[in-house]
């Protein structure tokens, strides 16, 4: 890891103190009776789902500022602990519900490692395709409802209608557009369908055109660049103090990704760069975006290929403890019968143990705390939500602007409520 | 196809999966409601004029709020109802499709919001979620949104597909055209 | 791999599934995380997660694994291991979970043991990204952060009586029928 010399972002930290996460009114630089407070409710347009933000507001300078989360809380932790195994992993993808496919697998990746199971190299390269077109599809959300909240609205039906693509080929591997549940422990849950690698193929050879227009459309545009340049700074040592992973460290100049960095799945047998800029404003995070989206692709086009090779492999692992049996064996093998029964009625059990595992979701680190106690059951799931850590920073990164510039920081972080509050 | 006035006007939805049966059990509910109504002509342009630019709210909370955005987008227009215009401002919105899971903290916001709206005024709970609490059967989720605001049509699906809310939307204007009085003035809230 | 043997205030060092898990006496607590930050430089907090242990090994889970006393072949159904979990110290751990951004990534989970009302020394001014973390811990488990200058309930309303995530603390929701009806 390298930290980029960057224009020195801001000198010192900016870190409100005593609370981290509360920006207090400094009585030195407002006068108090100045101060308007206003609440930025849980139903806002720009809010990135249910966020509410207080904020005090001295003419339209931002001079407080606190986030209060919790109206999407969901008790996710305390549901997974009274199912068994196999149910929990329905309620994983609708955590961080932009990228289903990223907190699934990562749940699964946790249960494995707690099984200790080998996965069959066609079931992770399949796995770490559909990552990456989550990721793509999750940068276009995002690009699509940030540019909608600065102004550039146009850019909303084109990112949407990219997006209606990806979730074509979710659809087609794992029969639903969104929480596919495509993704089980051992593998996957079926076999790719055989038009998969083509039609992917075919989205590969578009999805760089794409980018390319919207960033002919953003990247000198002189509104956009007033808008998103020097605003939301962040450096690189807060970055790091606050927590801060994915898009936000890396466009704070450090150059951190878990693919590269501590790579699961297959990330390091194919070949992509990780964009890092240095600036730590909303511009940098917002071509830090744009290139992860052109590297995605990248990666998928390697997997469709390697899939291409493998194609008849196993796509589950064969651990038939854990993992159904094929349905014609039912017909033929005792065994089949008796382990079909017995993990469809109470589930597979999982040795004791803790792990915790993070992969590099596309809103930073996202991570799974998993202790099991042998039993069919979850004993505690813990998610490590990016997008919780993300909202820590609101305070440090609002200095200073104005409200129109808050919503672009605030977009900027990147904050999906679901992951945020659990 | 009957010679109710409605069906002349275009029930359409299970007519387009299912042409050569008659009016479905739907169908023939709204034309009996029309019948016992007996609204006038002035009443049904105004049922027309209304259904035809609902404006809903942006609720979006969860997972169906992704669905909901890419029911605006140019694949699943929804602006070919008259409906692309989401207000922010639930004072100049019409139809509250409350999107996602709701929990104990949200529910005074959503309750607030659908007072504030102007009457008349619809209710879609999009989703298992808001039918009633999905998957999430605890101490935090609301188990149905109809616990605390009248509803008018539920969506089913985790999340339904664009065409599925897009079927429950125009659903919602066939009752709407019926004469059928929105939630809030034949239904309270569940027990 | 680092070695840990200088981390002031460890009272055990366990490995397992390629995780090491440092644990810490509470009341050296931030000696021990400081040390980490600064000599060993795991300057990034990527977690603190809350367990509460209450039960642990009590309950034959779904009737089929079994019961504490082992393996029953005799009464059908009950398959049972071979070996009961081993108890745990105490009833709440708290797992700090670090992660070094540098050159040499590494994961270390430092890990402590408390009771009921037991409080520990908060972390914040180790790592200013335990603020919310920390809040999260109170409000789920009731875990007492002294230092802590906002230690207030984050994801429940503010008027909520009780700790969701604690085992005694029931599910909710609502009896929905043909669920564990006879």
């Amino acid at each position: 890891m390298t930290v980029l010399p960057s224009t020195r972002i801001y000198e010192g930290t900016r870190i409100p103190h005593p609370v981290p996460t509360i920006l207090e009114v400094d009585p030195d630089e407002h006068r108090l009776e100045d101060i308007l407070t206003i609440n930025f409710g849980p139903n806002h347009p720009s809010t990135h789902g249910v966020l509410r933000l207080i904020v005090d507001l001295d003419g339209e300078t931002v001079a407080g500022i606190r986030a209060v989360i919790g109206y999407l809380h969901t008790g996710f932790e305390k549901n997974m602990e009274s199912k068994s195994w196999w149910k929990s992993v329905t309620y994983a993808p609708r955590v961080d519900y932009v990228s289903f496919h990223g907190h699934e697998l990562l749940y699964v990746l946790a249960i494995e490692q707690l099984l200790g199971i080998e996965v069959p190299r066609r079931a992770t390269w399949a796995r770490m395709a559909m990552a990456e077109l989550n990721r793509i599809h999750s940068h276009l959300v995002w690009l699509g409802t940030s540019a909608l909240e600065i102004g550039a609205i146009s850019l909303f039906w084109y990112a949407f209608d990219d997006r209606d693509q990806i979730l074509d080929l979710f659809e087609m591997a794992g029969g639903t557009r969104m929480h596919t549940r495509y993704v089980q422990v051992g593998g996957l849950a079926e076999d790719l369908p055989p038009a998969f690698t083509s039609e992917a193929r075919k989205f590969c050879k578009s999805m760089p055109k794409s980018v390319d227009q919207y960033e002919a459309l953003l990247d000198r545009n002189a509104i956009w660049l007033e808008r998103t340049k020097g605003i939301g700074l962040l450096s690189a040592d807060d970055a790091l103090a606050l927590a801060q992973s994915g898009p936000m460290l890396r466009s704070s100049g450090v150059n951190w990704d878990l693919r590269k960095n501590q790579p699961y799945l297959a990330y390091d047998e194919v070949e992509f760069d990780v964009p890092v800029y240095a600036n730590g404003d909303v511009y940098d995070r917002y071509k830090v975006h744009m290139d992860e989206m052109r590297e995605s692709v990248r990666i998928v086009r390697q997997c469709l290929d390697r899939l291409d090779e493998m194609d008849g492999e196993p796509w589950i692992a064969d651990d038939r403890k854990v993992v159904l049996p094929p349905r014609h064996e039912l017909h033929t093998s005792m065994e089949s019968l008796i382990h079909h029964f017995k993990i469809v009625t109470e589930g597979f059990t999982v040795p004791e143990g803790e792990v915790y595992v993070t992969i590099e979701s596309p809103r930073g680190e996202a991570g799974c705390y998993v202790v099991s106690d042998g039993s069919a059951r979850p004993w505690r799931v813990r998610f490590r939500a990016p997008s919780f850590a993300a909202l820590q920073a609101t305070a440090t990164v609002v200095q200073g602007l104005l409200v129109a510039d808050l919503i672009a920081a605030a977009g900027s972080l990147d904050p999906i409520m679901g992951d945020a509050d659990r | 196809m009957s010679d109710r006035p409605l069906a002349k006007a275009g029930l359409q939805s299970e007519r387009v999966l299912w042409p050569d049966r008659g009016p479905g059990v739907f169908e023939r509910e709204v034309a009996e409601i029309e019948d016992a109504l007996l609204l006038t002509t002035i009443e049904k342009a105004v049922a027309w004029a209304q259904s035809n630019s609902v404006w809903p709210d942006t609720f979006g909370l969860a997972c169906c709020a992704i669905e909901m955005m890419s029911i605006v987008s140019s694949r699943y227009d929804i602006a070919r109802f008259g409906m692309e215009r989401f207000s922010s401002s639930p004072r100049q919105a019409d139809l509250l499709i409350v999107s996602g899971r709701v929990t104990h903290k949200m529910a005074a916001p959503l309750r607030q919001v659908y007072d504030q709206m102007l009457e008349p005024k619809w209710v879609i709970a999009m989703g298992a979620c808001a039918s009633s609490g999905g998957m999430f059967n605890n101490y935090t989720i609301l188990q149905g949104v109809d616990k605390i605001v009248p509803v008018d049509i539920h969506v089913p699906g985790c999340p339904p597909r664009p065409e599925a809310l897009m079927e429950g939307i125009i659903r919602l204007h066939e009752k709407i055209r019926g004469g059928v009085p929105p939630a809030y003035q034949i239904r309270g809230v569940a027990e | 791999m680092s070695s840990y043997a200088g981390v002031p205030g460890v009272i055990e060092t366990q490995e397992s599934r390629g995780e090491t898990t440092l644990v810490v006496d509470p009341a050296r607590l931030i000696e021990a995380c400081t040390f980490l930050r600064d000599d060993l430089g795991f300057n990034f907090l990527s977690d603190i997660a809350a367990t509460d242990y209450l039960g642990w090994g009590e309950q034959g889970v779904a009737g089929y694994i079994g019961t504490t006393s082992g393996r029953d072949l005799n009464t059908p159904g009950s398959q049972g291991l071979s070996h009961v979990p081993a108890p745990k110290p105490k009833r709440f751990s708290v797992s700090y979970q670090l992660l070094r951004v540098g050159e040499q990534a590494e994961r270390v989970r430092v890990q402590i043991w408390l009771d009921d009302g037991e409080p520990v020394a908060s972390v914040l001014r180790v790592w200013p990204a335990a603020d919310w973390f920390e809040r999260e811990a109170w409000d789920m488990m009731g875990i007492r952060f002294e230092g802590h200058p906002n230690l207030v309930r984050i994801l429940m309303p503010e008027d909520w009586e009780g700790h969701p995530l604690r085992k005694d603390y029931p599910l909710g929701g609502e009896p929905v029928r043909f669920s564990d009806e006879d």
